[in-house]
């Protein structure tokens, strides 16, 4: 890893190359020299591919871009669960793979991983998306919220406590995606239909067959729980 | 025990928190330090020899870790499945898997592969390859299945006479039984119904692809695997990694849907595996996609038959000759063709019956079983011919099933000899015709609303439903609390729990002081059937009932030890041990828990049965000396076969105009003997009828037949059914008549659900058409459009795999 | 085969303005793709079928989006989410028929950043195209779908030419019924395109659905005010409920006099050409009359001639009919 990102293929973003500068003494010296050789590393590591503790990456380190409008920035710091997360995303990746493999988010789930299923349903704002269709950089300003963020202070939602009280999930692989298109719905309309209801869970399929369930659980967390 | 506190009523199964938070962790959900990512190439062409495999330019990748070809992993004789193909006989066979550093890598790395594969010729239908000089889809045969050694059997040109006018060739099968007097039978029917059906496989496409991980230490492999199964995996997986079974580790706590394709270890779950052995035991994430999970996650068998049934003037069935030929797949397959002979005599109870059938090769995707496999076809294809029956005998359709339905006297078999261990299909019929309001949604029948039409219809459906002879282990602690060592796989039934309320029960305990072990095959679990064949409810039942007993007699023999008098003195209440008159003595199960480990021996496991399972011994000694041991294996008495049985009834208003229906009142009732868990029946109930649902109208196996490629692989082309085709209507029943050879009356009953509704809703389709019949499936939108508009439809007769 | 999964790297731009935007495609022309809601695009990519050296995501300009009332009717921003044109209250009031038709596309999800545009230009659903295969439109020298045994229930009635692929796009057949005139802006600058020269079928370019060219970026259309007010309909028959692309679905705007008598009419059918099919005959069969279910059937049943069926999808043929016919009939204001 070498210690001035100047001579690295990666792309740096902007920063201040003021602090690789050496030939500064003392103790601002050596303050310097380790705020330099941190961030350094930092970049190392993304510039390398290396794990930080989690697993390995999905993807190979991509070329330097030319500076032109429009380029992205490799680093962003999403907002993930009302957290902030800092993380390396590559510019085709997409945000099921970002949570999954790189935020630890795994509840999210991959099963047809083209948008047809809902598997991977999140919200972004209060919207309902798949995040296997939609790249990490182009929702990388937004609020992003995951089945792992739905339940507060320990207490389940009332769409996850309706979901367990009718037995909505067989096997359980499409139940995160419910829990998020139906926590969307009742932000938008707390008192749905039927008719309503089972539209907007339209895009979540279900291939235990589950739909009645899970609507009888929508249906219940809609009049309170 | 009657007045259960625990069987029958609802319950919060301990996993449904994980599964609504994300919380529950599937196969690729594991993470480890320094995980490899595991990617296969996939066979371009439907049926090839792989003459040269070159990984020289993948090796030299920086980030490819390790490459495992057909050399590098098990073989098995032909037909069972490969694990990595030498003989690629279907597109989409795995050829060689790549583990690399990324999942850019490894599939950059695939693409630099260079695999020389010599074309062979390929065949997509049965009849096809059936035909003389036609093609096998194999270089060692064209027919073979499980106990049906893989061989080559050609038909006649006289065999397939008659074939352009839409009769079914049948030429030598493979198999035949037959009992009766069949000649006599047709003599004495009044109405004859001979007609040739074809049902379309389907691609099981459960909702999580069939990713594993796996990695090695000290000698053992871990394989985090998606399986309906738990201990029943062991063996199996032993086979694939190559190892014994001690030397398995299987993590399966949560299992993404299954519905057959996961009910046993199946090939592909080896490839990490043998690509982490080869990494020097890393671990390797193999991500299965979508594409893959339809290529290799095995498909449902079609049939191209033909069926004469002969019928009395009340409906009674006096004869039924059937002829079947099964879409096989590439490989072993599994042995629907024969089940269908099975489900036609065990729902028709014929007085005389021939079946014939055939299992043949084609190259298209494997197929494994499949929620009811054999029956849930065979359902879709006699039930319409059962209507088709009665409407021209002018009698009830309702009637003609209840006439014809097994119950408690009912036969099964080859001979016609077996008996059941109980069947009340007449009584679920019957209530599910008082529910539905049979009689007066009958007279809606071709009933318009504008350019709408009201069709009704009923199905019914059977799998067996039960199986016995497998073991059980719970343990008492010395902190009072039960713990239950659950052999059962999770593939979303629950059964898992329902079924150990059965030994809480008998111990009466209060269920929050229980805890089911579940779910890696290191918590020491006892040998257990797979989560298969909708035997779970009884099998498990049964063996955590003697378990428990086991338990409860070793409770009941400590208190007598510890305070005096005989065994039989005791009872069991509230997790205490007391004396039946004299109050003052009494022994709460915690201590009697701590007296088992001090009297070793059979009380704390240190003595086992001798006819446990090598693989319950081998848990029940780790787990020996941890408190009271309650350890055995199911003896109880089975009189014959267990019969899962379910009828539907539909009602749909179909558009004229477009063909498009809606289904208004769908109505399912069970006979799976005692409802062991309402709630979780009811998971089931409207489940299986959604699948059911798509069986008959959107899903199917396409192949272009000339390519030999498949045509619809993602879901937005196979169609699984969705919210919005539900009923409106949607309810459900069951019979609740005991089963006579369970402890607790309770059979399995996942199958025939599927099969039902199928089938109820192809006759409703039929009523509206005014009586038309397709016997083809699925309906599809093109053909009931077609039938609307009276032209032909645009398939040729009995071809499979085509749209 | 090999492998058709993990999408190949590619260079990413987040243009915040239509100028950027274009500047970029003029750059790189034919090695970038526009990229709007991703759910056609992600596929291709992950498929390892189509690989793009630049992507162009337009998500963050701002003024693609959106419904705006103009003096001539209304604009909407190409980059519009097919949720928004569902419940936007001057599209429902006036434009109705555009609401419907998004409101049906796909799936909610699919339906929140899924844009008006992407739909309109959304590439073939052939699935010989869409498995890779090397035919006409993917540059090569053959079609896999007309073929003897070729397996194309969904494949066209009309106007095959070498390519039997056909439009599937829900919104489509509505640009036509409402003479909608698509905005197209490049480095050389803006032209205004009507519905009906947008797409374009094999015959003109065999490789394209729309006439747009690499560095060609669809801004907006704009909805005559002609049409505001006027009796729609729009159905799409499918096999499932949800997701499904059309069978067939037709659009149709009729404008009716006090006493019902139709003083002009639109009709466009999807799903049966490569091209949304304006259905003259239908129009003109219905103008100067009123809609009876007689003149409704004939208008259907003649809306077919000239359909050459391929080998699975001549049940498209009474379909259309029927669709036609009920697009005449019951279109409601």
């Amino acid at each position: 890893m070498s210690d001035d990102c100047r001579t690295s293929q990666q792309y740096c973003d902007a920063h201040q190359h003021d602090d690789h500068q050496s030939g500064i003494g003392g103790p601002l010296a050596e303050i310097v020299r380790a705020k330099a050789s941190r961030r350094t590393f930092i970049k190392g590591v993304i510039a390398s591919g290396a794990t930080l503790g989690a697993t390995g990456y999905l993807f190979r380190t991509g070329e330097a871009q030319a500076r032109t409008v429009g380029t992205v920035e490799r680093l962003v710091s999403l907002k993930v669960n009302g957290q902030v997360r800092r993380v390396d995303v590559l510019p085709h990746e997409t945000l099921a793979n970002t949570l999954r493999y790189k935020l630890g988010l795994t509840g999210t789930k991959l099963s047809c991983d083209r948008g047809e299923c809902g598997a991977c349903t999140v919200m972004v704002g209060d919207t309902a998306i798949y995040s296997c269709t939609t790249l990490t950089h182009s929702v990388a300003d937004k609020e992003i919220t995951t089945v792992e963020g739905v339940a507060k202070n320990g207490q389940l939602h009332a769409v996850q406590k309706a979901f367990i009280e009718e037995i909505g999930p067989q096997c359980g692989f499409c139940t995160p995606g419910q829990v998020m298109s139906a926590v969307a719905l009742l932000k938008a309309n707390p008192h749905p239909t039927i008719e309503e209801a089972r539209r907007a869970m339209s895009g979540n399929l279900c291939r235990c067959g589950s739909y009645e369930q899970y609507l009888a659980g929508v249906m219940r967390a809609a009049k309170g729980g | 025990m009657a007045d259960y506190k625990l069987v029958g009523k609802n319950f919060t199964p301990p996993d449904m928190v994980a599964k609504v938070t994300g919380a529950a962790k599937y196969s690729e959900d594991f993470r480890a330090e320094g995980m490899l990512h595991a990617k296969l190439l996939l066979s371009p062409m439907p049926h090839g020899r792989v003459r040269n495999i070159d990984t020289s330019a993948a090796l030299k990748m920086k980030g490819v870790v390790a490459i495992i070809t057909p050399d590098d992993v098990p073989q098995f004789p032909p037909p069972v499945d490969p694990i990595l193909y030498r003989e690629p006989n279907f597109a989409g066979a795995p050829i060689l898997a790549v583990a690399a550093e990324s999942e850019e890598i490894a599939a950059a790395a695939i693409e630099a592969i260079k695999v020389d594969i010599e074309q062979l010729k390929h065949v997509v239908d049965p009849l096809d390859s059936l035909f003389p000089g036609g093609i096998n889809a194999f270089t060692g045969g064209n027919v073979a299945n499980v106990r049906l050694p893989l061989q080559t059997i050609k038909w006649t040109a006289k065999d397939f006479q008659g074939f352009d006018q839409g009769k079914m060739p049948m030429g030598k099968p493979a198999e035949q039984w037959a009992y009766g007097d069949l000649e006599a039978g047709f003599k004495k029917a009044k109405v004859i119904i001979e007609r040739s059906f074809l049902t379309a496989g389907t691609s099981h496409h459960s909702m999580e692809p069939r990713s594993a991980m796996a990695y090695w230490q000290n000698g053992k492999v871990y394989l985090h695997g998606s399986l309906q199964s738990q201990s029943f995996a062991v063996p199996n997986v032993a086979r694939l990694c190559g190892v014994k079974p001690q030397d398995v580790v299987f993590i399966a706590e949560f299992c993404g849907g299954g519905f057959g394709s996961k009910g046993n270890p199946y090939p592909v779950m080896a490839i990490p595996a043998h690509l982490s052995k080869k990494a020097n035991g890393r671990p390797v994430m193999m991500r299965i996609s979508r594409e893959e999970e339809y290529l290799v996650g095995s498909g449902r068998a079609g049939f191209q038959g033909w069926a004469k049934i002969g019928f009395a003037e009340n409906g009674r069935i006096t004869a039924m000759d059937i002829f079947v030929v099964q879409d096989n797949g590439p490989n072993m397959g599994f042995w629907d063709f024969r089940n269908c002979g099975h489900t036609a005599q065990l729902l028709y109870q014929p007085e005389a019956m021939r079946w014939r059938g055939t299992a043949v090769l084609t190259n298209t995707p494997p197929r494994g079983p499949q929620r009811g496999p054999g029956e849930n076809q065979t359902s879709m294809a006699f039930e319409p011919l059962i209507d088709e029956g009665a409407r021209q005998l002018g009698i009830d359709r309702l009637a003609v099933r209840r006439i014809n339905a097994p119950d408690n006297d009912g036969f099964e078999g080859h001979d016609a000899k077996g008996k059941l261990t109980s069947a009340f299909l007449k009584d679920a019929l019957a209530k599910g015709g008082e529910l539905f309001k049979w009689e007066e949604k009958k007279q809606l029948s071709g009933k318009r609303n504008g350019s709408k039409v009201i069709g009704v219809g009923i199905g019914t459906a059977f799998h067996a439903g039960g199986s016995n002879g497998f073991d059980g282990i719970v343990r008492i602690l010395p902190d009072g609390k039960l713990y239950i060592h659950s052999g059962a796989g999770n593939l979303g039934t629950y059964s898992y729990a329902a079924t150990s309320r059965v030994a809480a029960e008998v111990l009466g305990y209060d269920w929050n002081n229980v805890v089911i072990v579940r779910g890696r095959t290191d918590r020491h679990l006892p040998w257990m059937i797979g989560q298969f064949g909708s035997n779970t409810a009884y099998t498990a039942s049964r063996a955590n009932y003697v378990a428990a007993v086991d338990a409860k007699n070793k409770l009941l023999e400590i208190a007598s030890k510890q305070l005096g008098g005989a065994p039989g003195d005791y009872d069991l209440k509230n997790e205490k041990v007391v004396h039946k008159t004299d109050a003052s003595k009494s022994m709460s199960f915690a201590d009697a828990a701590k007296k088992a480990i001090e009297l070793g021996g059979k009380f704390s496991g240190k003595e086992l049965p001798a006819d446990i399972n090598p693989l319950t011994k081998a848990s029940a000694t780790a787990l020996a000396g941890s408190g009271l041991v309650g350890v055995a294996k199911d003896k109880l008495p089975k009189r014959g076969l267990v019969p899962a049985l379910v009828a539907g009834f539909c009602m749909i208003e179909l558009d004229t105009e477009t063909g498009e229906f809606e289904i208004k009142d769908y109505l399912g009732v069970a006979d799976c003997g005692t409802v062991l868990h309402p709630l979780g029946l009811q998971t089931q109930m409207h489940g299986g009828a959604m699948m059911g649902f798509g069986l008959a109208t959107t899903e199917r196996i396409v192949y272009d037949h000339a390519l030999g490629l498949p045509a619809n692989v993602q879901f937005d082309q196979s169609k699984p059914p969705t919210y919005l085709d539900m009923p409106t209507s949607f309810h459900w029943s069951a019979a609740e008549k005991p089963d006579r050879d369970n402890p607790v009356g309770v059979k399995g009953v996942g199958e025939p659900i599927e099969g039902a509704a199928a089938a109820a809703l192809l006759n409703a389709i039929s009523d509206a058409l005014g009586g038309h019949y397709f016997h083809r499936t699925p309906v599809v939108r093109d053909m009931i459009v077609n039938a609307l508009a009276k032209r032909p439809q645009s398939y040729r007769a009995l071809q499979a795999n085509t749209m | 085969m090999m492998i058709k999964d993990v999408i190949p790297g590619f260079e990413l731009y987040k243009p915040k303005t239509v100028a950027d935007a274009v500047a970029l495609l003029d750059q790189h022309k034919k090695d970038a793709w526009k990229l709007a809601g991703g759910n056609d695009s992600l596929s291709w990519f992950k498929d390892r079928i189509k690989r793009p050296k630049v992507v162009v995501d337009l998500s963050g300009i701002a003024e693609m989006k959106g419904v705006k009332q103009t003096a001539d009717g209304i604009e909407i921003g190409a980059l519009t989410t097919l949720s928004e044109i569902e419940n936007n209250p001057v599209v429902k009031k006036s434009y109705r028929l555009l609401a419907d038709a998004a409101g049906k596309v796909a799936s909610p999800q699919i339906r929140n950043n899924g844009t008006i545009g992407g739909n309109v230009s959304q590439d073939a659903r052939c699935w010989y195209y869409r498995s890779g295969l090397p035919c006409y439109r993917a540059g090569g020298n053959t079609c896999f779908a007309d073929t003897p045994e070729g397996q194309n229930r969904e494949h066209a009635l009309f106007d095959a030419n070498r390519c039997v692929a056909v439009s599937q796009s829900d919104m489509a057949p509505t640009m036509i019924a409402l003479d909608a005139k698509m905005v197209v802006r490049s480095a050389k600058g803006e032209r205004v395109v009507a519905a009906e020269e947008y797409f374009i079928g094999p015959r003109i370019d065999i490789t394209h659905m729309t006439q747009l060219q690499p560095e060609d970026l669809l801004v907006a259309i704009r909805i005559p005010k002609g049409w505001a007010g006027a009796r729609f309909y729009f159905e799409k028959v499918t096999d499932r409920r949800s997701w499904d692309f059309p069978l067939v679905n037709v659009a149709a705007a009729l404008k009716t006099d006090a006493g019902g008598v139709v003083q002009e009419a639109r009709v466009a059918v999807g799903g049966v050409s490569c091209t949304p099919r304006r259905i003259t005959v239908a129009e003109e069969a219905v103008k100067g009359k009123k809609v009876d279910q007689e003149l409704a059937q004939l208008a259907g049943q003649t809306s077919t001639r000239g359909a050459r069926p391929l080998n699975y999808n001549h049940f498209k043929i009474p379909l259309m009919a029927n669709l036609v016919m009920r697009s005449v009939r019951d279109a409601k204001a």
